[in-house]
């Protein structure tokens, strides 16, 4: 693995970091909120695990408005 | 005057507290930056993962700015629609179903006013998103491919914002006609699909509004056809119009439809 230094990380840091705030705001949003649709902790798994996919998932199907 | 900016508050609260200013301008700015990113780095992307036979070789196009903001706005128009879609599709019929809704419809206000509101307030998080998210990926562009004339982009993204206003018209007025998911069924079908098939047959009608985004790239590529643009801009006007004008008009029977 000689290659972690070629990787252009400036490039890739942004990247990362909007996934990072993205899951943290899922996740804030998770806490604070009364209900969602189905359990919980499922959606902690989702949001953690599925990278870009599973915050989107939360806020669009998650969330439940009351 | 007043009813109308409590109401544009509320909505604007609303929108705040839900993190839709927030989370939809983070993933139009990350399809943005991606688009660029796997652009550039496809050989080694296909070198890692490909499993190439030994020796393979392909051919690669050299790719210039105006392809990838072409295909940004290609990831924008589907999965950023359906993003956007089915933020605000329940922004009147979920009121109505959980009954939110009877608290305003009670009061003495212009049904004109509730569905203004929410438009106006869904057309600016989507704005700021694709604004957001066109600015992150020409950033990401023009480091790695180059650039294009600053007042081409500002008209390709002006352009963008009316169609924008566009969907959410159509989106907010099926959300007060229909409930959530015929609404959202109706939506999808108007808007991504009717992109696909308007793309697929369309090319004889250089006007419809669903040309219009590409329209406004063709200004980044220098090719545009100023009599179709402006043909497509009127028939867009005129679309937003009339989604408007059966929005309200929707918004206004379910006033009767209220039992209190």
């Amino acid at each position: 693995m000689n290659g972690f230094e070629q990787v252009p990380w400036a490039l890739i840091a942004p990247v990362l970091v909007i996934q990072f705030i993205l899951a943290i705001v899922a996740l804030v949003d998770l806490k604070r909120i009364h209900a969602t649709n189905g359990p919980k902790w499922l959606w902690v798994i989702i949001i953690l695990l599925m990278g870009i996919i599973g915050p989107i998932a939360y806020f669009i199907i998650g969330r439940r408005q009351s | 005057m007043t009813q109308f900016s409590v109401l544009l508050k509320k909505e604007f609260l609303e929108s705040w507290r839900s993190f839709k200013f927030l989370w939809i301008p983070l993933v139009f700015i990350l399809l943005g930056v991606t688009e660029p990113l796997t652009n550039y780095y496809m050989e080694d992307i296909l070198a890692a993962v490909g499993n190439m036979p030994e020796g393979f070789q392909m051919l690669f196009p050299e790719l210039t700015a105006a392809d990838i903001l072409l295909s940004t706005t290609g990831q924008y128009q589907l999965i950023g629609l359906l993003v956007l879609i089915s933020a605000f599709i329940g922004s009147i019929s979920r009121e109505r179903h959980n009954g939110t809704a009877t608290l305003l419809y009670v009061r003495p206000i212009s049904a004109t006013t509730v569905f203004a509101s929410k438009w106006i307030i869904a057309s600016l998080v989507s704005i700021i998103s694709a604004v957001l998210g066109y600015v992150a990926s020409m950033y990401y562009t023009a480091i790695l491919f180059g650039s294009v004339a600053v007042s081409d982009f500002v008209k390709m993204l002006l352009t963008y914002c009316v169609w924008l206003l566009l969907v959410m018209a159509i989106t907010i007025a099926m959300s007060a006609a229909f409930q959530t998911g015929a609404a959202a069924a109706i939506a999808i079908v108007l808007l991504p699909v009717g992109l696909l098939i308007d793309s697929a047959i369309g090319s004889f009608w250089p006007w419809t509004p669903w040309k219009l985004a590409n329209h406004g790239l063709s200004f980044v590529t220098e090719t545009v056809v100023m009599k179709d643009f402006g043909m497509a801009l009127l028939f867009t006007a005129i679309a937003i119009i009339s989604f408007i004008g059966i929005g309200i008009l929707a918004t206004k029977r379910n006033w009767r439809l209220t039992k209190v």
